[in-house]
């Protein structure tokens, strides 16, 4: 076991943070690394607050997968089967699709309604050079399980169809997956989209 | 929740450190650098607070004595020869499940006339949930005790001088492997689709914890022979135990038992003179009541409470299981 003090990987400056987290940002050069497997820079991106955003104002992280699902074939009872063409980019049973992974620890229900909400309908929002004095949540969940975990989303988004799921042929396959934190105010009922 | 620490200096400025084991980042409370530990970061590890004093745990096994198939004069005849309190190690690990089964169950309806139809119900399920597991970190020998029935309580190591504690010699990567599988076989129970056609189902190790538990051992005589219990440290329980049982409930059960057994069988024979199914569903009843019979009889000399290895449970839980499905086949209990 041996301690070391985080340095960023592009500038060697050292890095100071008010909370632990899996990602270490440095706000020097305005670059993101985890260490989980080796020092590895991660790519990321920060949404801006809408401009009427009331409350405190924080930045949640979601892992967004880019990736290409294919379908070979699928099985469902009753109901009529809606086409993953809807939202998925060039139609047909293939395509491309960003898929948006809570990274924050988050109860199995926030989770869920995060994940599926943000796929079917994909944020869009200006971005900003960086955090500025706006707290972060805390990243708990690495790359990998990201990846793993748009696996299940994918096939929540198709379950969730009309009719019961029996039988799902597919390949998804993870082109990028880069970091995005996006903003939510707190509110009453918890934290709310702010874009 | 006071954890063991590991202590260290800090590599910018020199201060102390208390990173706690099983910690990856930390801050240095002196300069505040962000720290990162490399190497084996070692196990999260913790322990209650005994907050039961060795009256409590005599006292709460003097109570067990007096309740159950137990013999009837434990509480005037036994005596307690030795109490003494031991921490127990415990792997505890939060596992996350996520994904989808999907298939179908069937249900049979028999009409009037004695046709049966099978309908299929299809079914997709979503498991997504956090499930805990916890088992044992040493061999448990004849304590009784292989899963933690607590996970609330203070904690603290200020007790870990006085009390004797038993290493952990089991490996934290087998006790993973086995909450991953544990809590895989919890979901597909959770969805509970009898015939599946899909399924995609991934699992999550979220976190792992060594826990050392307090326990009180007592140690009692019963006409010459030696029995042993054991109370829960933090709520007073008691957790396992072997006690001497009744001659006369076993006598009683004996007798009850091959009169309602009997009866049961005997009614379903003459009932079912036109129906096979009410004479056969009869004579299961009335076997399921004569092998229960036979259980308490066979092992109701001790009684056992706990998770022991080779346990006899008095019903007998697998031959009536084995049993209730044969009568389901039948088509006579459902």
């Amino acid at each position: 076991m041996n301690v070391i003090q985080v340095k960023c990987p592009s500038c060697n400056s050292p890095i100071y943070m008010k909370q632990k987290d899996r990602l270490f940002y440095c706000d020097r050069c305005n670059v993101m690394h985890s260490r989980d497997e080796g020092v590895e820079r991660i790519d990321f991106e920060v949404g801006e607050f809408s401009p009427n955003a009331q409350g405190d104002r924080v930045f949640m992280p979601f892992w967004r997968v880019y990736a290409s699902f294919q379908l070979r074939s699928k099985s469902v009872e009753g109901g009529s089967l809606y086409k993953l063409a809807s939202w998925l980019k060039g139609g047909g049973d293939s395509g491309n699709l960003f898929i948006y992974i809570p990274a924050s620890d988050l109860d199995p229900g926030s989770f869920r309604r995060l994940a599926s909400q943000l796929t079917m309908s994909n944020p869009r929002y200006a971005t900003r050079l960086n955090f500025g004095s706006v707290p972060r949540l805390p990243v708990a969940l690495s790359k990998k399980e990201a990846a793993e975990l748009a696996d299940f989303v994918v096939v929540t988004m198709e379950a969730e169809q009309p009719g019961t799921l029996q039988q799902l042929d597919y390949t998804l396959t993870v082109n990028d997956t880069k970091m995005v934190y996006l903003p939510f105010v707190r509110s009453a009922s918890g934290l709310m989209p702010a874009l | 929740m006071a954890g063991i620490s590991v202590g260290m200096s800090c590599p910018a400025c020199g201060g102390a450190l208390n990173i706690e084991e099983g910690e990856t980042t930390s801050i240095c409370t002196y300069c505040n650098s962000t720290l990162f530990v490399e190497g084996d970061k070692g196990v999260t590890t913790i322990a209650f607070r005994q907050k039961l004093l060795k009256d409590g745990a005599t006292a709460s096994s003097q109570s067990w004595w007096k309740h159950g198939w137990k013999a009837r004069d434990l509480k005037h005849v036994g005596k307690i020869t030795e109490v003494y309190p031991i921490y127990l190690p415990f792997w505890k690990t939060t596992t996350r499940v996520a994904g989808w089964i999907c298939g179908y169950n069937e249900r049979r309806r028999t009409d009037s006339k004695g046709n049966t139809t099978v309908e299929r119900i299809p079914k997709e399920e979503s498991v997504f949930q956090d499930y805990v597991y916890s088992e044992i970190a040493c061999d448990p020998g004849d304590l009784g005790i292989r899963t933690m029935k607590n996970f609330m309580g203070e904690t603290g190591f200020t007790d870990f001088e006085m009390i004797p504690t038993f290493e952990a010699t089991t490996s934290k990567d087998d006790a993973v492997s086995r909450s991953k599988n544990d809590a895989l076989a919890k979901a597909r129970a959770q969805a509970h689709v009898e015939h599946v056609t899909f399924e995609k189902v991934h699992v999550f190790s979220k976190a792992l914890t060594m826990i050392y538990y307090p326990i009180w051992v007592v140690r009692y005589n019963y006409r010459e022979r030696m029995y042993m219990d054991t109370v829960d440290g933090v709520t007073g329980q008691v957790l396992s135990g072997r006690a001497p049982g009744d001659p006369m409930f076993q006598s009683v059960a004996v007798t009850a038992g091959t009169f309602f057994g009997g009866l049961a069988a005997f009614a379903g024979i003459l009932l079912g003179k036109n129906d096979y199914r009410i004479a056969a569903a009869g004579v299961v009843v009335g076997a399921l009541i004569l092998l229960a019979t036979y259980r308490f009889f066979r092992y109701g000399s001790e009684i056992v409470q706990g998770e022991f290895k080779e346990k006899k449970s008095l019903l007998g839980g697998a031959d009536l299981k084995q049993l209730t499905n044969v009568t389901k086949q039948l088509g006579g209990l459902r």
